[in-house]
């Protein structure tokens, strides 16, 4: 007899051509909050989709409260207490914050005993009081598009407590916010596993971990590699762990070398579809050998001057400079002609062509000039052979060289080739928008060494991130983005995190 | 025993896997209609027998005088040609992603521009006539379906919507129009155009029989030929291939998007252009009043099976084609309604449409087996689909 | 004057009943192109099962009328389920669905049509000869003046439509089923997180926008042909899709959107009535509609938000 509140027993689970979980047995306290640690890809959240019904084990099996269940849908996790908060959260943003926390649940009375109608005014009071008793303050009349992340986050929770779940699962769920958020975040968590719930943590941060978990289970490449006490185990011991052999933690940075001016944002203004400012008189420059880092939490602008410098979104007011010359008025190709380089956010949708081959994507830079193509006719030894030569100095790997259609290629592929791509141009200017997001630690490290490399280079570097810690680790100088002004900028050795966590958060006065 | 059931998949996933998907849609369609045919107490091979006969492809019993298996032959070429234009006309389109359901209104609308224009102007020598219809139907088409284009990336009108609009403007428009001016009081179709305008020789004896020489054919498939390289080898069809798959993308590497719309939906128009004159002015001779040539939503059919290949748009173009012209004689001979060969035609695009879908499950199926082969200790290397999935949870 | 407000409501209102089907489709997230084709094939099967049991009430029985409009909603709903197999079931293109089954709907309705007809009475017409409907006008309201002609014979169906619109207007806004459909057309990941099957809440939407064109198109056949033929289609579907554009996928201002199309439609041939014009100016004034719609998507479309995830086939394992 044991008292685990969850458990999975030898769990197996295959997607076409991976295991994604290799025989992977847990069990979690009633009350505990229990810390599932590992690299992106290690097979954390699909562990967790399984107890939360999202898909069904190939093989073991799942106890909750010492029963054997077989969820075949979340439905059944949620008749069962369980809870989870996805990472990408899972909600309507036309709707209001109460339409979002009943949808699936929603109270439905009959109206003259027949005509069935969900009463939304009854859900409204009920969800206030919810969210007054465990300090999550939201209105519920509020529309999703207009609320931040972090309070789209607590109506994740709230609709876990709506469907008084005891087991919730929190899937990265420090990822957007900033390091005041997370405090708080982690507050309610505490709060919750003192309320009496069951919490599962899933992260690849250990600080939080250290901070908040009671036991922690490792994963790597899908299979358990450990469970420890986190209270006994230290961050270096948990970090070998997690990615089996010994990690840096700091890059080497070389003594900055900081060249002439080379871009200059001048009282930049960007609106969106809706006519409204989403960048207001935003002002920087960045020198050659230069990094600078705009932080901020998520949507807060920084897409938006990444697209106004780049030229895809169109300055309402204000100059960019790029060498000394306006390029304002310029087109996408002519930028990039005079010396900018640009590894977008979005790698599947704005980075690549997914259904294009390899050599095609990798020359979407040159195409249309000598030796790729004369006069308006392609000429496809080009493409193999630059091809070839981009496969080997980044080291992407491809099953089919370089016909092989880019979709079919891992997440941490496509970024070598979009950065191989954008670096092998020699700009002048090199901006970066989330470059290591979704990738592994071996990966990142790579990307950041590739970053630094540039520096030295002598290239100006515009860095955009969620994660403060990369921006603490890469950056010269660090802006900081609120509501899309910039509301500090100063050189990095001279912010601590938290005081570019309090300016995130749009505290004006550290 | 394994291998013989991973047959079908292989066939859709290597490296003719296109050909595959339209080889099954066309065996699907053949064994639909023959259910159908069978259901209505026909026999399905009589059917299809009498529908070849029809194009002259395999002999009729008997023909009459000045006639013969070439006469049909013939015809039916002259029938291909716009059919094989109309199609390439929704391929140039559809690589950039849109659908231009408008082929039949841009068709009318320059086979009636060309025949108003050259077909009634009887002045004209025949070397100046027939450079002069295709030039109308180009100009005519192309300015068509650049308004298409620009209503697009302007307004954000979704293209099929605005070419329908477009089609019954036109076919209003012109039904108006030949009403009012150009109808013969017989036949209550627009009067014969000139033979000097005419796409298609007619009464040219081969053999002893009367044939028709189908000069468009040649146009369309030197058009097929261009429009393959100008996908394959072209920075152009680079960029429209690049538009097609992913607008934002295209954006980003500095592709004038709307240029690009603009330009792939005015060859689109152009080559329906060229499609209305040889039907107009080849096939025809004349203009129904208010009445879409089917060709124009023929052509899709086509265009799906030939899995939006130019060259392979040929060939699909010869089986859809051989229901609609086949269809009059079938319809004597068997005695089914010819309205089974649309719905052939139909059955067809349904089972094309389902290609994807085909190719998906295949490629599953693949992976499956795959998968069930003893796994070694190591994952699989990076790239190829194994590593996807690892990114992805 | 009276004859404007009369014709253009009993074209707006299958119009309407179209375009809310369409609005259902859209909202659950699967774009739908396919209504024309719903419209047809639903009219075909209202006047194939008027024209069967017309031997058996004998003429001019009304209640045939009821039946046919019943007969057209089943219709619609049975062949809408091919455009539910494509673009749920088999994820194709949802853009490329619509066409093929609106290409299809008519060499099946053509076909069939001279099937039938040899089949009942030797002759293959394509054509199936409709009864006409009887009309009415409401008392009192009729007098109005100005808007009279509004209730001015009326056409039972449209009495059927408007309560129809009504409901689903109600079944969209105050439900649970409508919550969950817009939320499937917005996030479908949310609603499979809540636990509600999105492909089967899309499955529904389509089978009822099948069935709402069905019931627009055989109200189409009996009041603007007064037969079933191939000139059932004549892009009223598409006219409909651009009414739900307008109304910015609500029901409310896409029924304003219907009504302006009927009466501008209905006011064009009114005018040319008055002005005496010879019968081959008709067709100009039937080109109204359609140069109208482009005119109106000129200035609706860009300011528009259609549902998020509409065109995306919804697959489970992507997440």
């Amino acid at each position: 007899m044991n008292d685990y509140i969850v458990e999975m027993r030898h769990i197996t689970k295959r997607f076409p051509g991976i295991i994604a979980n290799n025989d992977v047995s847990i069990g979690i306290r009633k009350g505990e909050v229990y810390a599932l640690l590992g690299e992106n890809g290690a097979g954390k959240s699909t562990l967790m989709s399984m107890l939360f019904g999202m898909y069904e084990p190939d093989g073991g099996e799942i106890l909750v409260k010492g029963k054997p269940v077989a969820f075949h849908s979340s439905t059944d996790a949620a008749a069962c207490g369980i809870g989870m908060v996805h990472q990408h959260f899972k909600l309507v943003e036309p709707f209001t914050i109460a339409e979002n926390i009943v949808l699936g649940t929603e109270p439905e009375e009959k109206k003259l005993g027949i005509l069935p109608w969900v009463n939304i005014r009854k859900a409204n009071r009920q969800i206030s009081e919810l969210s007054r008793t465990y300090g999550l303050e939201v209105n519920p009349t509020d529309r999703i598009t207009d609320v931040p992340v972090s309070v789209r986050q607590r109506v994740e929770i709230l609709k876990m407590l709506y469907r008084s779940a005891e087991i919730m699962i929190f899937d990265e769920p420090t990822a957007v916010l900033t390091p005041q958020e997370i405090d708080f975040l982690l507050k309610i968590i505490d709060n919750l596993r003192n309320g009496g719930k069951t919490i599962i943590l899933i992260t690849h941060k250990i600080a939080e971990i250290k901070r908040i978990a009671d036991r922690c289970a490792i994963l790597r490449q899908g299979r358990l590699i450990d469970v420890c006490d986190v209270a006994e185990t230290s961050v270096q011991e948990l970090a070998d762990l997690m990615v089996g052999r010994q990690v840096q933690f700091t890059q080497e940075k070389t003594a900055p070398d900081f060249r002439e001016p080379v871009l200059e944002v001048q009282h930049l203004t960007v609106k969106n579809e809706h006519r409204f400012d989403v960048v207001k008189d935003v002002s920087f420059s960045i020198r050659g050998g230069e990094i600078f880092a705009i932080a901020g939490v998520s949507g807060n602008g920084q897409g938006e001057i990444a697209d106004a410098v780049a030229g895809l979104a169109k300055a309402a007011s204000g100059r960019v400079l790029l060498n000394g010359k306006d390029i304002t008025g310029l087109s996408v190709r002519d930028r990039c002609l005079a010396g900018l380089s640009y590894i977008p956010e979005d790698r599947q949708e704005t980075g690549v062509i997914p259904d294009m081959t390899l050599q095609e994507n990798l020359a979407l830079r040159e195409y249309y000039k000598p030796p790729f193509s004369r006069k308006g006719i392609l000429h496809g030894e080009a493409f193999r052979s630059y091809a070839d030569k981009l496969i080997g100095t980044y080291d992407i790997r491809c099953a089919q060289g370089p016909d092989t259609v880019l979709r079919s290629m891992s997440g941490g592929n496509q970024q070598k080739a979009i950065i191989g791509r954008e670096i092998e141009e020699q700009s002048a200017l090199i901006i970066f928008v989330q470059p290591t997001r979704g990738l592994d630690i071996g990966a990142i490290e790579n990307i950041h060494r590739q970053i630094l490399r540039e520096r030295e280079r002598g290239a100006a570097i515009l860095l955009i991130s969620l994660e403060l810690e990369e921006i603490m680790a890469l950056a010269d100088t660090i802006g900081v983005l609120y509501r899309g002004e910039l509301l500090k900028t100063e050189a990095a050795e001279k912010m601590s995190t938290q005081e570019v966590g309090r300016y995130m958060m749009g505290v004006r006065k550290a | 025993m394994k291998k013989k059931k991973l047959f079908l998949p292989r066939l859709l996933t290597r490296r003719y896997a296109s050909l595959g998907v339209s080889v099954l849609a066309v065996l699907l369609m053949f064994a639909t209609a023959g259910i159908l045919l069978l259901t209505i107490g026909r026999n399905p091979l009589d059917a299809l027998r009498s529908f070849l006969q029809g194009c002259g492809i395999i002999a009729k019993e008997k023909y009459g005088g000045g006639s013969g298996q070439l006469t049909d032959l013939m015809d039916f070429l002259n029938f291909l040609a716009p059919m094989i234009l109309a199609s390439l006309a929704f391929i140039t389109a559809f690589k950039a992603g849109l659908f231009n359901i408008g082929i039949s209104g841009q068709m009318l609308l320059s086979g009636f521009a060309a025949t108003v224009l050259v077909g009634y102007n009887k002045g004209l020598s025949v070397y100046l006539a027939k450079p002069a219809v295709l030039l109308t139907g180009l100009l005519v088409g192309g300015l068509t379906g650049i308004l298409v284009g620009y209503l697009k990336f302007r307004f954000n009108i979704h293209e099929v919507v605005s070419t329908i609009m477009i089609n019954y403007i036109i076919s209003y428009l012109t039904g108006f129009l030949i009403n009012s001016n150009y109808v013969d009081m017989m036949t209550r179709n627009s009067k014969i155009c000139s033979p000097e305008a005419g796409l298609t020789l007619t009464n040219v004896m081969i053999g002893g029989m009367k044939c028709k020489i189908p000069l468009a054919l040649i146009a369309a498939i030197l058009a097929a030929l261009l429009v393959s390289f100008l996908f394959r080898k072209t920075v152009l069809g680079l960029e429209i291939k690049a538009v097609g798959q992913s607008r934002r993308c295209s954006e980003y590497t500095g592709i004038r998007v709307s240029r690009t719309i603009l330009i792939s939906m005015g060859l689109s128009g152009a080559i329906a252009g060229l499609a209305g004159v040889a039907y107009y002015l080849g096939y025809t001779n004349s203009i129904v009043p208010k009445s879409l040539p089917g060709i124009g939503y023929d052509s899709i059919s086509v265009a799906l099976l030939g899995n939006s290949a130019p060259i392979g748009s040929i060939f699909a173009a010869l089986v859809v084609s051989v229901f609609q012209q086949g269809a009059n004689y079938m319809s004597s001979s068997v005695g089914v309604a010819k309205e089974i060969a649309s719905l052939i035609t139909g059955i067809l695009l349904l089972f094309a449409a389902c290609g994807n879908y085909m190719k998906y499950r295949a490629e599953r199926k693949m992976q499956q087996a795959a998968d069930s082969l003893p796994v070694s200790g190591n994952p699989p290397a990076a790239g190829g689909r194994a590593a996807k999935g690892a990114e992805k949870p | 004057m009276n004859k404007v407000f009369t014709d253009g409501l009993s074209f707006a209102l299958p119009l309407l009943i179209m375009a809310i089907g369409t609005l259902y489709s859209e909202k659950s997230g699967v774009t739908n192109l396919a209504v024309e084709g719903f419209q047809g094939v639903g009219a075909f099967f209202g006047a194939l099962a008027a024209t069967l049991m017309t031997p058996l009430t004998g003429a001019g029985s009304q209640a045939i009328i009821y039946l046919a409009i019943l007969c057209a909603a089943a219709g619609g709903a049975v062949f809408s389920c091919i455009h539910g197999l494509l673009c749920i079931r088999f994820r194709a293109n949802q853009v490329i669905s619509g066409v093929v089954i609106n290409i299809l709907s008519v060499a099946l309705t053509a076909f069939f049509t001279s099937a039938a007809n040899s089949a009942i009475s030797g002759s293959a017409s394509n054509k199936f000869v409709l009864d006409v409907s009887a009309r009415f006008s409401v008392p009192f309201l009729c007098e109005i003046p100005w808007i009279g002609g509004l209730f001015t014979a009326m056409y039972p169906f449209e009495i059927i439509i408007a309560v129809l619109a009504a409901v689903m207007w109600y079944l969209m806004n105050r439900t649970k089923f409508g919550m969950r459909l817009k939320a499937c057309g917005e996030n479908p990941q949310a609603v499979d997180a809540a636990g509600a099957s999105v492909t089967r809440i899309r499955w529904a939407a389509v089978i009822i926008s099948g069935a709402l064109s069905g019931i627009g198109g055989i109200c189409f056949a009996y009041s603007l042909l007064g037969n079933f033929s191939p000139s059932i289609y004549q892009g009223f579907g598409y006219l409909a899709i651009a009414a739900m554009i307008f109304g910015n996928w609500k029901i409310g201002p896409t029924t304003l959107a219907c009504l302006f199309f009927g009466l501008a439609k209905s006011g064009g041939l009114q005018l040319c009535i008055a002005a005496q014009l010879p019968s081959k100016y008709t067709d100009l004034f039937l080109l109204l509609p359609y140069v109208l719609t482009l005119l109106l998507l000129i200035f609706f479309s860009k300011k528009n938000r259609p549902p998020k995830a509409a065109g995306e086939p919804w697959d489970k394992s992507k997440r």
